[in-house]
């Protein structure tokens, strides 16, 4: 087998257990399969596996009742962060003037953007690593299948989900007022409306949410206090992320339906807010990670 | 697991492939393992033995109490990779044993001749 078939091989193989790669690899090698032989040798292996995980009823669960709403909450989120950096990017991107620079009120608005936009962009990566975390800590067994499938389903967000709701939101809240859109020329641009919005989903989603998932799937078993902490903050954030998201579904189902929700849930989804600085934990919990690590790395030396 | 009770023994139904995989590791004793045994199958049926349904098949065996199986050492002819070592356990033995005789009971009498080309 050749290094490009190797190249093709190997990647397929990390689908199968640590322990049955190495040894189904270590096979391949030693019957001297050629590199087209060699792969379906171990597509078999990992179809046959895959095929009896999906047997289950869990799998289902956590693919209808996780992954796809992640994916797609994931990919509003994503949406509505890059289009609202566009205006933005556009406004000083596109617009650049030099004499602006002269303006002492200009540097300190631009301070202020430079901020929000960080802070949104640095968000929206915390909250997709808290999703891939979750998602990677439920399913161990599923591996690398259910990263691949939550890759398809960003990609199928980014594509459809997200422009859709989008468009929905739009006509739910604007349609009946006859406000124009008064970002029509910054979305006019093919770069804001399309190149941005597949930037951010695949640097501050995608990434973040692998990688999320790949600390998860690496992690041994912790103590039942700290597993339990790691669950209730991951939780709590992505529960300050949606709630409000379902306020705006509540929020359209008043304007289309005419349908008023108590008081109290408003005053309720607003007191939200303050739990907002939860959706950094991931910072935290990657220092106190990398510290720990080392430790254990010394002590191991 | 398909399991019976007779004359209060629990016997249990081996597939014709478990039963292939269970010869084969006994026949290699020391060196039964994943490819090994894919060989040996492959040389007695005269088939193709399909890496996942031996890998399939060793977890059911494991499952069902009749194979054990462990991780080797690295050797340099896999690429410094581990083998997964098969060893047959008594329960496994006897339940060969059981699928032979019953495979030898039931075909007692019976003549598999194959007819000519004349006669059909």
């Amino acid at each position: 087998m050749n290094r490009f078939w190797w190249w093709v091989v190997e990647p397929v193989s990390r689908l199968l257990e640590q322990d049955e790669q190495e040894a189904v690899l270590g096979d391949v090698v030693e019957s001297c399969q050629n590199g087209p032989g060699a792969l379906l040798d171990v597509l078999d292996v990992v179809i046959r596996r895959q095929a009896c995980l999906w047997m289950g009823w869990r799998p289902w669960l956590i693919l209808f009742g996780l992954t796809l709403p992640l994916g797609m909450l994931l990919s509003i989120l994503s949406r509505q962060t890059s289009d609202g950096s566009a205006v933005y990017l556009w406004m000083y991107a596109s617009n650049w003037d030099a004499a602006l620079t002269q303006n002492p009120g200009f540097w300190h608005l631009f301070a202020e953007t430079a901020v929000s936009v960080f802070i949104s962009y640095l968000t929206l990566a915390c909250l997709s690593w808290t999703g891939g975390f979750v998602l990677g800590s439920l399913s161990r067994a599923m591996s690398a299948l259910n990263s691949i499938l939550l890759c398809l389903i960003l990609f199928f967000g980014e594509i459809v989900g997200a422009p859709s709701y989008s468009a929905f939101l739009h006509r739910g809240l604007f349609a009946d007022l006859h406000v124009p859109d008064s970002n029509a020329a910054v979305f006019a641009v093919s770069f804001y409306r399309v190149v941005l919005p597949v930037i951010v989903q695949i640097l501050l989603v995608a990434i973040p949410a692998l990688w999320g998932y790949q600390i998860a799937m690496g992690m041994g078993k912790l103590r039942r206090v700290v597993s339990a902490g790691i669950w209730a903050t991951a939780i709590a954030t992505l529960a300050v992320v949606c709630i409000p998201e379902v306020g705006l579904w509540f929020f359209m189902a008043m304007h289309i339906f005419h349908i008023s929700a108590p008081v109290g849930i408003w005053a309720g989804i607003r007191a939200l807010q303050y739990l907002r600085p939860l959706e950094f934990w991931p910072i935290v919990f990657l220092i106190a990670h990398a510290i720990t690590q080392r430790g254990m790395r010394r002590a191991r030396a | 697991m398909r399991s019976t009770k007779h004359h209060n023994v629990v016997l249990i139904m081996l597939g014709e492939f478990e039963y292939l995989i269970l010869s084969a590791a006994v026949r290699l004793q020391e060196n039964a393992y994943g490819a090994a045994i894919r060989q040996e199958i492959e040389t007695a049926s005269k088939r193709r033995c399909s890496i996942g349904a031996l890998y399939t098949t060793l977890d059911r065996l494991e499952n069902k109490g009749l194979i054990k199986t462990a991780m080797g050492d690295p050797t340099p002819q896999r690429g410094g990779r581990p083998k997964r070592m098969v060893r047959v356990t008594g329960k496994g033995v006897q339940a060969a044993s059981e699928f032979y005789a019953t495979v030898t009971r039931v075909s007692r009498g019976v003549s598999w001749a194959v007819p000519g080309r004349n006669e059909l």
